[in-house]
């Protein structure tokens, strides 16, 4: 059971994989762009951080790694499971019909259908940021790979939750896209400038904290116990996503909701 | 011990809440939804009926009747309000995977193919979704591709496909995992006459090999004639009838349409339960109440006054028979 | 220019006003970003300005000049994405037959998109900005930069419709977007006054016109007095001219291309 769900997930991603690279040109454009757009944006803060040498205790350096973990682990999640953008149109127009008829977890079935070839370039772009901080060692791979791998399921568990809305509320496409994209927005800035109210924000609703804050605390000085809170967290917002996804199954309406049916 | 039917329908029913069209923008929805302003509409009504196994049902209705909510229904895909279900003597809504190993869906409005890979990509991934060991499922997807005649088509990507040839690879998509019972909503939406008599053909001749129990649901009269045995007529959720395809014309078709091609140039014939239809130039085309007046009547009359060159006589097309049928549930006296 | 083609283009302007206004919500998802990228910005210039501020700007003051940049940009409407459908669709060719300039047309349904985004997103600048400052730049400089900035805001839209025309010759124009938006985001000094980048950005940014459409008309409320109304005017002038010269150019050729080679 395990073993075929493993397989099936595999067969899966690597569909997905082939079917984004099947237009070639395309797929190098957006991901030679994506590249292009983070090195530019980073300008801004190369440009800033030429007159101010630390801002709150943050230099270029760790500006660069949280940029880098971010951009990482966002593109992880839109290659993996592109399908998170999608899925208030899928529950929305009943593209999860298909899914339903099949004898395989639904959400991961949908998570995985639409790789975003600009995810590559995030990913790599992200990898070369981190790189070029010139703050992590090789010896500490395994900790950048971990986190990033637990900084991508809050990405995808949060996308989840706020698309998941579209059971409950049907259109909530512009709504939830710009809370996904205020949860980047939030977690590409240094956290120190952020306090008070806010922060508690960014700490649940909007967990910019645990995609981008924490797991740069951890690369700066690794901690167990840091890594192990991360791990937890994450756990958490999967399971929290899995719940509300599955939940809102069950008022699925197959697209009829909210229109006409047949 | 008597065989288990394939689908059993007891008493199902399914409503829908619909918003009110007023509201736009979330706010006005968030409204709405704890306001509670909705309106309830009933797409199926305490719906029963069984298929045996190995049946080939056609699922008619007109648009709204309910067709689609009942296959979703049957598939799992929609959870039923009241009432029981059972499709291979299993509840859909609570043995959903279960289930799944068991059904093939097409629905001709959606694809499960991979538009941007050829369909043998989508093939390879359904065999470790439906857990077919990759020897044995390679083998079905040649055996399924030769039946289908689908050759180069196998490695061509979807979206260079006509929509003929996708439906071919839709379905065979959905008899990879050898399921004991096909449901099909509008398999031949959109298809030229020649590609629907293609469909109509492979479903007939493989539903007949491997015994798979077919429901298919279509506006098209044609699918049903050359594809199915029975009929389920079903509006505003409700049964209407429920029989053998030829049975339904016998019961509605106390009609005959009979052509005459004439040496004289005009036809008069005046009888009763005959009607007229159109009248040309040697051509005469009559549509006659066998119950009042016998065919024979009618073409010895017909002799009296010239001789008859050609004459045809068919049944009045199934979409009329249904048509018959809606118009008199509408007045209210159903015969069975 | 008579006045019944003037009534005749205004109707597009009206028409599109009328329905932007009637899709709320993708206006409201603008202000709502401004006002988050706003107070983002506010604490990032407070950190600044702590650490010891480069510029003789206070932080005040660049929370401004981040309102007014954005403000020129977001309410410039990204009409290219429909114009690159209509081009591919071949719905272009059909609206030649039309007694009316498809170029004009297209540029006057989104002046009339911008006429609604403009106010909206003027008035979320003005109340956050002001808010998370507590202060506001005087009068005389705001008289300057909403006038400019709007007439900034009119010549991105017809950049945006020149880009979209690029979809005559190219599969998508979606990459040039981009780039597009990069250079406006740095040689357009869209969140950082271009004073503070490298010399030879500042030096590249002069041959072009983004520091005109962003820069320039922004960096009247930081007060620094580095642009005059009068430069100002001259310089949207000739990029008006320039950029109306181009589009016009572009769209003839394309539809020569078009005519002969039947769509």
């Amino acid at each position: 059971m395990v073993a075929d769900n493993v397989s099936f997930t595999r067969a899966l991603v690597a569909t997905n994989f082939k079917a984004t690279v099947a237009l070639r040109g395309a797929f190098v454009i957006q991901v030679v762009f994506m590249a292009l757009n983070n090195f530019t944006f980073f300008i801004f803060w190369w440009a800033l951080m030429q007159h101010v040498t630390t801002l709150r205790g943050w230099q270029l350096g760790d500006i660069q790694m949280l940029f880098g973990m971010v951009a990482a682990a966002f593109g992880l999640t839109v290659t993996v499971a592109g399908g998170v953008r999608h899925l208030g149109r899928f529950i929305e127009d009943g593209d999860l019909d298909t899914l339903l008829t099949q004898p395989k977890p639904v959400l991961v079935n949908a998570l995985g259908l639409r790789s975003q070839p600009s995810g590559f370039g995030d990913l790599v772009s992200g990898l070369i940021f981190i790189v070029w901080s010139g703050q992590i060692s090789w010896s500490r791979l395994p900790i950048v790979v971990v986190v990033i791998a637990a900084s991508a399921v809050i990405f995808v568990a949060c996308g989840t939750v706020f698309f998941s809305l579209a059971f409950w509320l049907g259109r909530v496409e512009t709504v939830a896209t710009q809370l996904w994209e205020l949860l980047v927005t939030f977690s590409l800035y240094p956290e120190p400038l952020f306090g008070g109210t806010l922060r508690l924000l960014l700490f649940t609703v909007l967990p910019a904290g645990f995609v981008g804050y924490l797991p740069v605390r951890i690369l700066r000085a690794p901690s167990l116990a840091n890594v192990t809170i991360l791990m937890f967290v994450a756990t958490g917002y999967l399971c929290l996503a899995v719940l509300i996804f599955n939940r809102g199954l069950r008022r699925y309406g197959s697209g009829s909701r909210f229109t006409t049916f047949g | 011990m008597p065989r288990a039917a394939a689908v059993e329908l007891d008493q199902l029913s399914k409503s829908f809440r619909v918003r009110r069209a007023r509201s736009t923008g979330v706010a006005a929805r968030l409204r709405d939804l704890f306001s509670g302003e909705t309106q309830t509409v009933c797409a199926v009504d305490k719906l029963s009926f069984s298929i045996a196994p190995g049946e080939r049902v056609a699922f008619i209705g007109p648009n709204g009747a309910g067709k689609s909510t009942t296959l979703k229904m049957l598939a799992g895909i929609l959870q039923p309000d009241a009432g029981d279900v059972r499709v291979l003597g299993l509840v859909p809504s609570r043995q959903r995977r279960q289930l799944a190993f068991q059904i093939g869906t097409v629905f001709g409005q959606r694809s499960q193919l991979w538009y941007q890979l050829p369909p043998r990509d989508t093939f390879e991934l359904l065999g470790r979704v439906y857990e077919v060991d990759a020897p044995e499922h390679r083998r079905r997807i040649d055996a399924l591709s030769s039946v289908f005649d689908l050759g180069t088509l196998v490695n061509t990507p979807v979206r260079h496909l006509s929509l003929g040839e996708r439906m071919r690879c839709e379905i065979v998509a959905s008899l990879l995992h050898s399921p004991r019972m096909l449901f099909l909503d509008e398999p031949t939406i959109g298809l030229d006459v020649s590609a629907k008599a293609t469909i109509r053909e492979l479903l007939w001749t493989q539903s007949e090999q491997e015994r798979v129990t077919l429901l298919l649901t279509s506006h098209d009269t044609g699918d049903m004639e050359r594809v199915c045995t029975r009929a389920i007529v079903i509006n505003h959720g409700r049964l209407l009838w429920d029989g053998p395809i030829a049975a339904l014309r016998r019961s509605y078709l106390k009609a005959k349409r009979v052509t005459l091609w004439s040496e004289a140039e005009h036809l008069e014939l005046t009888l009763p339960g005959v009607r007229v239809l159109s009248s040309g130039a040697y051509r005469t085309e009559l549509e006659i109440a066998l119950e009042i007046t016998p065919l024979g009547q009618v073409v010895d009359a017909a002799l009296r006054q010239t001789a008859i060159r050609d004459m045809a006589i068919e049944d009045a097309p199934l979409d009329e028979v249904i048509r018959a049928l809606y118009a008199t549930a509408a007045t209210g006296s159903v015969p069975s | 220019m008579s006045a019944g083609t003037i009534a005749k283009y205004a109707a597009f302007s009206r028409i599109s006003a009328t329905q932007a206004g009637r899709e709320r919500n993708e206006l409201y998802g603008r202000m709502a970003f401004f006002a988050v990228i706003l107070g983002v910005f506010s604490s990032l210039w407070r950190a600044v300005a702590e650490a010891g501020m480069p510029v003789a700007a206070d932080p005040k003051s660049l929370v401004w000049y981040l309102a007014a940049t954005e403000w020129i940009l977001l309410s410039a409407p990204p009409i290219h994405l429909e114009i690159q459908e209509a081009i591919r669709r071949g719905d272009v060719v059909y609206r030649l037959g039309h007694p009316a300039s498809y170029v004009l047309a297209e540029f006057a349904t989104g002046f009339g998109l911008l006429a609604v985004r403009a106010p909206f997103l003027g008035l979320t600048a003005f109340l956050c900005a002001f808010a998370f400052t507590g202060w506001t730049p005087p009068l005389s400089a705001l008289l300057i930069v909403v006038p400019f900035g709007f007439v900034a805001s009119t010549v991105i839209t017809a950049l945006y419709l020149g880009i979209g025309l690029l979809a005559f010759w190219l599969q998508d124009v979606a990459p040039v977007y981009w780039v597009w938006q990069k250079l406006m985001f740095v040689l357009g000094g869209l969140m950082l006054p271009l004073e503070l980048y490298p010399a030879f950005i500042q030096r590249a940014a002069a041959f072009t016109p983004f520091p005109s459409l962003l820069a320039a008309p922004a960096s009247v409320v930081l007060g620094t007095n580095a642009v005059t109304p009068g430069a100002l005017a001259r310089n949207l002038v000739i990029w008006s001219g320039v950029t109306a010269i181009a589009v016009s150019w572009m769209f003839r050729r394309a539809v020569s291309t078009v005519t002969i080679n039947g769509g």
